[in-house]
């Protein structure tokens, strides 16, 4: 008897793991709730490292994911564009993982826009506030060319100002001035491949770099962090929630004693509360919560079928 | 303003700094010195690698069953060290299969490295006699697309029914995909992947993973070319050094931590300070890495052809 | 004149000219007959040759990143400078180079879709002709494949006039427009998207068949895994931080015990330096690999 529930329990059969699967990912979506959350160091240091840029600065981003991570990369891209604009910040986008890529950035961004303008915001635009300089194949060598020789890498790459034919990128206020990589006080990598490794081994060093990466890349990445190689990063959809915290909340704000996010390492940092910093992150981590219950309840089952069939079998 | 005669030529490692170049140099002679000392047949001891002796028994189990053998090279961009070494490994895979005549299906995701495989596997047949056994059509080009890529290779292997499948090389989130619908279908498995991220997904769903370096291993272990055996060892002989280099550096930070200075270098410049305790930054292990040599500034004649560039708008 | 050209490198060096000069057209024909008369030569190269032949242009095509990587960079290189000796200039030189031979890449990876396309429309089109049973699918995938390129050049050459700015907004978008985004918003992203959360399902399943307690690693791997997953649940870590804070009372030694630091402690030591290590063994793996293929030393798919 105990064999035969050992043997089932450790056998279920996949067509029904998958259906409470769907059930338990699905069902919450329908049904909203805030969960405590603390968010760690590495987003705490990213979102630091965002708010610090100065007003008006030039920032590199390279957009490497698509509409397969869209769950964790959306979320983390329209985070930090929120941040990015807050900042007044002129930022410049490429990619090297994916030929999609460019085109879902953009994407990204004029769903932003739209959402600015129905508030009455000021949108973000294209030309004058950003630029898509367009996809480079191989991305090893292409961020090798970027780091070495920045204007002869975008030479030649053409975006749209309004109104206006294609015209060079360095023509656009984004990239004037621009000579090399060492011009933009920040560089950002948002990807779900290993272009973050080719940023660390060829830009490392010459401008701060930041990372917003899949879940599955925290590990790789924690080890470009702890030997602070970089100076921070938003790792899965647990760091796109904690992003969204920061831009809610702050850091030490508006001091220590009363800020709900503490930090011992970083002054104080302004959040600033707003109802559409609620994204992704926030919709999606209750899921993840359940899926991950869901794992831990389907390992537990499976080591008591283990163990149950192991008697019957000695019995 | 310095003119460059006035600068040793070994300052223009200024910026790129010595230490990296020295280091890369050095495993460079230690990889030739070992495929010399190969090649002298000197006798090289490789430890045993399970996923490897595996490969004859999933073919043979292939064969047995009559099912093809499925080799991905992984999703190489373009054709790389990893995709050459994926594929001389199936290169071996292939010898066995066509001995054998079992069937075999070659995945590409990338058009070079196809056009590699191809060619690699045909010489393969030929070299076996059984060139008339090589079906053009089993080494294929499926997408470079990486879910069209996934979905392409899984169709693939539920509906041939492969019995024996080897995942090597580049997989990024489309390892898990692969092994689990081979997993589904009771495929014996032999995978590794050099990205760290998919490993443990390989570990969880193949039988056998071959792990970091044990993947470029696998050429020399196969097939015991001096070269390639020769080459592993220097390898190795890499590995000790900087195995060495974190005892000592370990060491030396810890000493010298504990310590107080008087000195400190800014912006590459040596200057005298109130005594303090020694920083992470003032070590001599961090000042090897680091240099933080002096930005010089050279001055150089104007080409008289040069034009500035417009600014922005103009 | 449709500018079909992405990218040009500046003419200021010898790697390139003004746009439509007599220098250009020189340099382009020299390099067609040279490319021409070596790619004829090497079909009547007797076989014996050929493998010199390739050793000989791989280790050119290496030596130059070779060179590049070891050469001293130019020191504080401004625009329009001269170099000051024969160091620099080969320095300038390779600096100048690099973009345009990291073109020949994009180049040949375009040159390379063609071939898989070529590889693709053989496969599914024999398929077609001869009836397979599942030429249905390969007709699918020809179609496609089609109408992806067809809407795809279309929108791009809608953008390259002076309309391309009005197209990011939708109210100007005409058929191209629509058709594109409908096959690739509509059905290529939501197809990635649903293929990636397919790994949702397996992982799940892997999960539930590997993480045994059938040995004291597999218990290791258990214990570890389940405390990096807990830790991934904010309202478990808060309920069971709060939980070692209040028993802990302010003791330094217990406040190790919250799941937050118990997984980061995880990372920081497991974790992290088994990645390092592996990540060390593999790029000396690499670098001995790509000197074995620059010097060739390596026989491919020989020996037994």
């Amino acid at each position: 008897m105990k064999g035969n529930l050992g043997e089932k329990l450790q056998s279920l059969p996949k067509p029904i793991l998958y259906l409470i699967l769907i059930l338990a990912t699905s069902i919450p979506l329908f049904f909203p709730t805030e969960v405590p959350n603390e968010p760690v160091e590495s987003t705490k240091d990213f979102y630091a490292t965002l708010m610090a840029l100065p007003e008006g600065s030039k920032v590199l981003l390279m957009s490497d994911w698509t509409g397969s991570t869209r769950g964790e990369s959306k979320g983390a891209f329209r985070s930090i564009f929120k941040i990015l604009i807050r900042r007044k910040a002129k930022v410049a986008i490429y990619s090297a993982a994916d030929p999609q890529a460019p085109r879902v950035a953009q994407d990204a961004i004029n769903e932003l826009n739209m959402e600015r303008k129905r508030k009455n915001l000021p949108t973000f635009d294209r030309w004058n506030d950003w630029v898509n300089i367009g996809y480079f194949p191989n991305a090893e060598a292409a961020i090798n060319g970027i780091a070495n020789d920045l204007k002869g890498a975008f030479g030649g790459r053409k975006d749209f100002p309004p109104n206006s034919p294609p015209r060079d990128v360095f023509q656009s206020p984004v990239l004037q001035g621009v000579t090399k990589v060492e011009d933009f006080p920040l560089m950002l990598v948002i990807t779900a491949s290993k272009t973050s490794n080719f940023a660390v081994e060829r830009v490392s060093g010459r401008t701060p770099l930041a990372f917003a990466v899949t879940g599955v890349m925290v590990p790789e990445t924690q080890v470009f962090y702890q030997s602070k190689q970089i100076v921070g990063y938003c790792g899965g959809l647990k760091g796109v929630y904690d992003l969204e915290q920061l831009m809610e909340s702050g850091v030490n704000f508006p001091d220590k004693a009363t800020g709900k996010i503490k930090s011992d390492k970083l002054g104080t940092i302004e959040g600033f509360p707003d109802p559409d910093n609620k994204g992704q992150g926030t919709r999606y981590y209750p899921t993840l919560h359940y899926a991950l219950a869901l794992m831990i309840i389907m390992i537990i089952l499976g080591n008591v079928g283990m163990f149950l069939a192991k008697r019957g079998d000695k019995s | 303003m310095m003119p460059l005669s006035q600068v040793y030529i070994g300052d223009q490692y200024r910026d790129t700094g010595w230490f990296g170049v020295f280091m890369t140099l050095l495993v460079a002679a230690f990889v030739l010195l070992n495929i010399r000392r190969a090649r002298g047949g000197k006798d090289l001891y490789i430890r045993r690698i399970a996923g490897l002796n595996a490969i004859d028994e999933a073919i043979g189990r292939a064969t047995e069953m009559g099912k093809p053998v499925l080799m991905v090279p992984g999703l190489s961009d373009t054709i790389n060290a990893i995709a050459v070494q994926a594929v001389n490994i199936f290169a071996y895979v292939s010898r066995i299969a066509a001995r054998f005549a079992n069937p075999i299906l070659l995945c590409c995701y990338n058009a070079a490295v196809y056009t590699y495989a191809q060619e690699t596997i045909r010489d393969v047949y030929q070299s076996e006699g059984v060139a008339d056994r090589y079906d053009p059509d089993s080494v294929r080009f499926v997408s470079d697309r990486q879910f069209a890529f996934a979905a392409g290779v899984s169709g693939l292997i539920l509906r041939e029914q492969t019995a024996a499948t080897f995942f090597l090389g580049e997989f990024y989130a489309e390892s898990l995909i692969f092994a689990e619908t081979a997993n589904s279908i009771g495929a014996i498995q032999v995978a590794s992947s050099t990205e760290t991220t998919q490993t443990p997904f390989f570990i969880a769903a193949c039988d056998y993973v071959l792990i970091g370096d044990e993947f470029y291993a696998a050429s020399a272990y196969l097939t015991r070319q001096p070269v390639l055996v020769g080459s592993l060892v220097g390898q190795d002989w890499s590995k000790l050094m900087i195995i060495l280099m974190i005892i000592l550096g370990t060491l030396l930070n810890t000493v010298q931590i504990q310590g107080k200075t008087t000195w400190e270098r800014t912006k590459g410049v040596w200057s005298q300070i109130p005594e303090r305790s020694v920083k992470q930054s003032d070590t001599f292990m961090s000042q090897l890495f680091k240099p933080q040599l002096e930005k010089v500034k050279v001055e150089r004649p104007i080409d008289p052809n040069y034009v500035p560039e417009k600014g922005a708008g103009e | 004149m449709i500018p079909l050209l992405q990218a040009q490198a500046p003419a200021t060096s010898f790697w390139s000219e003004a746009f439509n000069s007599s220098e250009l057209w020189t340099k382009l024909i020299i390099t067609l007959v040279v490319g021409l008369v070596v790619m004829v030569g090497l079909l009547y190269a007797p076989i014996r040759a050929r493998k010199p032949i390739i050793a000989f242009f791989t280790f050119i095509s290496g030596a130059y990143w070779v060179l590049l990587y070891l050469w001293p960079k130019p020191i504080d290189r401004q625009p329009g400078e001269m170099p000051l000796n024969t160091v620099e200039t080969v320095s300038f030189w390779l600096a100048d180079s690099n973009n345009v031979v990291v073109s020949f890449t994009q180049i040949l990876t375009g040159f390379l879709l063609g071939l898989g396309i070529f590889s693709l429309l053989k496969i599914h089109l024999t398929k077609i002709t001869k009836g397979h049973k599942d030429a249905f699918f390969s007709i699918v995938l020809l179609v496609s494949m089609g109408l992806m390129i067809w809407f795809g050049y279309a929108d791009w050459f809608d953008r390259l006039g002076e309309r391309g700015a009005m197209l990011d907004n939708r109210d100007n978008w005409g058929f191209t427009q629509y058709g594109r985004d409908f096959l690739f918003e509509g059905l290529l992203q939501q197809m990635d998207a649903a293929m990636f959360s397919v790994i949702a399902f397996y992982i799940l399943s892997a999960a539930y068949r590997a993480f045994r307690v059938r040995s004291v690693e597999a218990t290791i791997l258990l214990s570890a895994a389940s405390l990096v997953l807990l830790s991934l649940m904010g309202a478990v870590s808060f309920v069971w931080d709060e939980n070692v804070k209040s028993i802990a009372n302010g003791n330094p030694f217990i406040l190790n015990f919250q799941l937050t630091e118990v997984a980061q402690w995880i990372r920081n030591t497991f974790q992290t330096s088994s990645i390092r290590g592996i990540q060390f063994g593999v790029g000396l793996g690499a670098l001995a690999m790509g000197l074995r293929l620059w010097l060739s030393l390596e026989k491919p798919g020989s020996g037994s």
